[in-house]
């Protein structure tokens, strides 16, 4: 090959390269529409497209996985956690996380309500967009689909009772008052109740435990109270949940895994090992779960 | 120097030797954040400090592209450059919109758009002193009347450069088309066209170096530009992989972006067997070492680092993880960085007369503690990486969890980039440790072929 051939094949290789890329293209953009939802790109998405902007989001998380790796990925944050949990975290993120135990925090933002409920829907957005299945399991915060891993020796080794100052936390969970948020302290007795929640349900869609998953409980309790079919006693979705702790049996979920002649295998010791307020605040928890 | 009008090169050098000093002080920041917890969370949190270091680092590269290529572009053409006052208002212009858009940074004015947060005043700006200084590279090519093939793919890459920058400044409403056209500018530039400039480069200098045959290098770099563009322009399908468009950028990405590594372990292999031919002509074993070193750790950073995750089937599992960080510090490092301290540590000899042609002592332990520094960096990010895929992705262990089980890693990493940081300091001390003296040597240069007198061979 001489230098002439050789800056042939340069161009040649480019032009076509480049021609092919362009119809690619060309073709990609009569498919964003759909593959995108865009009629769903309402003015509240625009506010929030904005607001992640604004605030530089893109520098600790990722979206669609690009972005910095300082923070979680947030595709599909809105079928993990409720509305109601991201507009109590996007108020002040501190309620829900400990810098001293996670050694980082998301710094408290600058956000208006409608910034925060447009990031919300921006977020809910994005996380319907058809993007080839991504991420083929769940992307959690924190807490784990693997029961135990996120606890402390001594609480696997079962020595908590009950929760307390004293109580040693497990590493990823942050030490609370009843000052908090109620999602949050719910949030903090899902990991540490005795036997811990978190043991048997992981809140990953189709990750079942011991128990069933309890990713989305709040939206499918919604529509089990609505449907003819159901005969329970709780009239709404919070006293549903309730029941569900303290009477298991109440509540079951098919299948011979879970229960047998009628009797949940779920611990039914709740109702009297967690004091009310915790239970609330547990139910809140739940009920943040969409 | 054989050109007086060269001496701009040396005020371009010093303003990037700067900003590369500042781009590492908000790297080593952002590490420290890594470990946490964080002292300065409300002043200077991680988003600002991580934008900092990636906007750094493009300036300055781009910074000594420009200066390597006004020191390349009087001796290929054998003149003096058009206009010198141009290139220093240029300089000016750039280096103020460099500091007045870190300032921003501090108060979070910018776009919030990966790698492309100037706003748009500063956009602009880029976009003023890239014309500029191209019609002043095109103007003196042009008065001199001699192109060389070597400098053809210098000034195509960096006019790509700026054509490339265009889709950057659009606005879009969607958020998965707005991903989409950036990578137009963003990979396009770092896996095609900067890649042309790196390859013009690293031809001037192999031939300057090795005394290797003018016309065999220009070949073989058209060969390497080729390859390059097939492999990187269907290549930008690897950042198509999950982000809401068509299915079929997953196959394209996954063969296209396998082929990428073709062109780079060309280039080593060019870099190699041009030494290997001319057993070692020219005196500057420092600039050797950074020529052939950018050669041989593009292979490795870019070409094999890119491929370990760049299969969709892998990539499924290790898109947004530490692992892209990985990749991205090894080969932004051997690509840019080195053949930008490649040129630096060609061209000072002449523009600082005091030092030694050779290069010093603290040159060649600036180039080896650079390399182990990042040599290890690349390593701590590639475990807590490879840690994070399986507790994270794999196991459904929560982010936070994870990074508390990898935090170790960060450890490695911020001890790492000390090492690296060192050898970093000891090359901007070495830089600035001679005065310059613009002395023109009058010596004659041999005869150079031309881009069309070569064509009609």
């Amino acid at each position: 090959m001489n230098k002439r051939q050789s800056r042939f094949f340069a161009i040649a290789c480019t032009a076509v390269a480049g021609a092919l890329f362009l119809g690619l293209t060309v073709n990609s953009h009569a498919q964003f529409d759909k593959l995108t939802n865009a009629h769903n790109i309402t003015a509240e998405v625009n506010v929030g497209n904005k607001a992640w902007h604004d605030n530089n989001c893109i520098n600790c998380h990722t979206l669609f996985g690009e972005g910095a790796y300082y923070a979680p990925d947030l595709t599909k944050i809105t079928k993990l956690r409720g509305e109601a949990y991201l507009k109590a975290y996007l108020r002040d993120p501190s309620k829900f996380y400990d810098e001293q135990k996670h050694r980082r925090l998301m710094p408290k933002q600058d956000l208006s309500e409608a910034d925060i409920s447009g990031l919300i829907a921006f977020l809910e957005w994005v996380s319907n967009v058809d993007n080839q299945g991504w991420p083929p399991r769940p992307i959690l915060v924190s807490g784990a689909t693997l029961p135990g891993s996120t606890f402390s020796e001594p609480q696997q080794a079962g020595k908590t009772s009950d929760v307390s100052a004293t109580t040693p936390l497990p590493p990823g969970a942050r030490p609370t008052t009843s000052a908090d948020d109620p999602i949050a302290l719910g949030e903090n007795m899902f990991r540490s109740a005795n036997p811990a929640c978190v043991a048997c349900h992981s809140i990953s869609p189709g990750v079942n435990l011991a128990g069933p998953s309890l990713a989305g409980v709040s939206a499918r309790t919604e529509a089990l109270l609505a449907s003819p079919a159901y005969t329970g006693q709780a009239k709404d979705v919070a006293g549903y949940l309730r029941e569900a702790v303290i009477a298991p049996s109440a509540h079951r979920v098919p299948g011979d895994m879970y229960s047998a002649n009628g009797v949940s295998f779920m611990p039914s010791n709740y109702g009297k090992d967690v004091k009310p307020e915790q239970l609330e605040a547990l139910v809140a928890y739940l009920s943040s779960l969409k | 120097m054989r050109y007086k009008s060269q001496s701009v090169a040396y005020w371009y050098f010093a303003v990037a030797m700067a900003l590369f000093g500042l781009q590492l002080v908000f790297g080593l920041l952002s590490a420290a954040k890594y470990l946490g917890p964080d002292p300065l969370i409300n002043i200077l949190p991680f988003d600002v400090t991580k934008m900092m270091h990636t906007n750094l680092l493009i300036v300055w590269v781009l910074t000594g592209f420009m200066g390597g290529t006004y020191w390349v572009v009087p001796e290929e053409s054998r003149t003096e450059l058009y206009s010198v006052k141009l290139a220093y208002v240029q300089l000016v212009m750039w280096t103020l919109m460099g500091v007045a858009t870190i300032i921003g940074y501090f108060f979070r004015y910018g776009t919030g758009n990966k790698l492309l947060e100037q706003p748009l005043p500063s956009k602009l700006v880029i976009v003023i002193v890239m014309l500029m200084f191209l019609y002043n590279i095109g103007m003196t090519i042009r008065r001199a009347g001699r192109l060389t093939t070597t400098e053809g793919v210098l000034l195509g890459g960096l006019g790509l450069a700026a054509i490339l920058y265009v889709p950057a400044l659009l606005h879009y409403q969607n958020y998965t088309v707005a991903i989409f056209y950036r990578w137009w500018t963003i990979h396009l530039w770092v896996e095609g066209v900067w890649e042309m400039i790196q390859g013009g480069l690293m031809a001037y200098l192999l031939i300057r170096l090795s005394g290797a045959d003018r016309e065999v290098m220009e070949k073989w770099l058209y060969v390497i530009v080729g390859l390059v563009f097939i492999a990187g322009i269907l290549g930008t399908a690897h950042h198509y992989y999950w982000i809401g468009v068509p299915g079929y950028w997953l196959p394209i990405g996954g063969v296209f972006s396998a082929l990428e590594p073709v062109a780079l372990v060309g280039m080593a292999m060019y870099a190699y067997s041009a030494i290997r031919r001319s057993g070692l002509s020219h005196p500057n074993g420092l600039a050797l070492h950074w020529t052939v070193g950018s050669a041989v750790f593009t292979m490795f950073g870019a070409g094999l680092l890119g491929v370990a995750h760049t299969l969709p089937s892998v990539n499924k599992w290790t898109h947004g993880t530490l692992i892209t960080a990985m990749h991205g510090h090894a080969a932004f490092y051997g690509a840019y960085v080195m053949i930008v301290l490649a040129i630096i540590s060609y061209a000072l000899p002449a523009l600082c007369p005091g030092r030694s042609e050779k290069g010093s002592a603290l040159g060649y332990w600036a180039f080896w503690l650079q390399l182990g520094g990042m040599f290890g960096m690349t390593l701590a990010f590639a475990t807590a990486g490879i840690g994070q895929v399986y507790l994270e992705r794999i196991m459904g262990l929560g982010y936070l969890d994870t990074q508390l089980k990898i935090q170790i890693h960060f450890v490695m990493l911020t001890a790492t980039a000390s090492l690296f940081t060192i050898g970093v300091g000891l090359f901007i001390y070495d830089f600035f440790r001679y005065p310059p003296q613009f002395a023109v040597r009058s010596d004659a240069e041999p005869e150079l072929p031309l881009l069309g007198a070569a064509a009609s061979n």
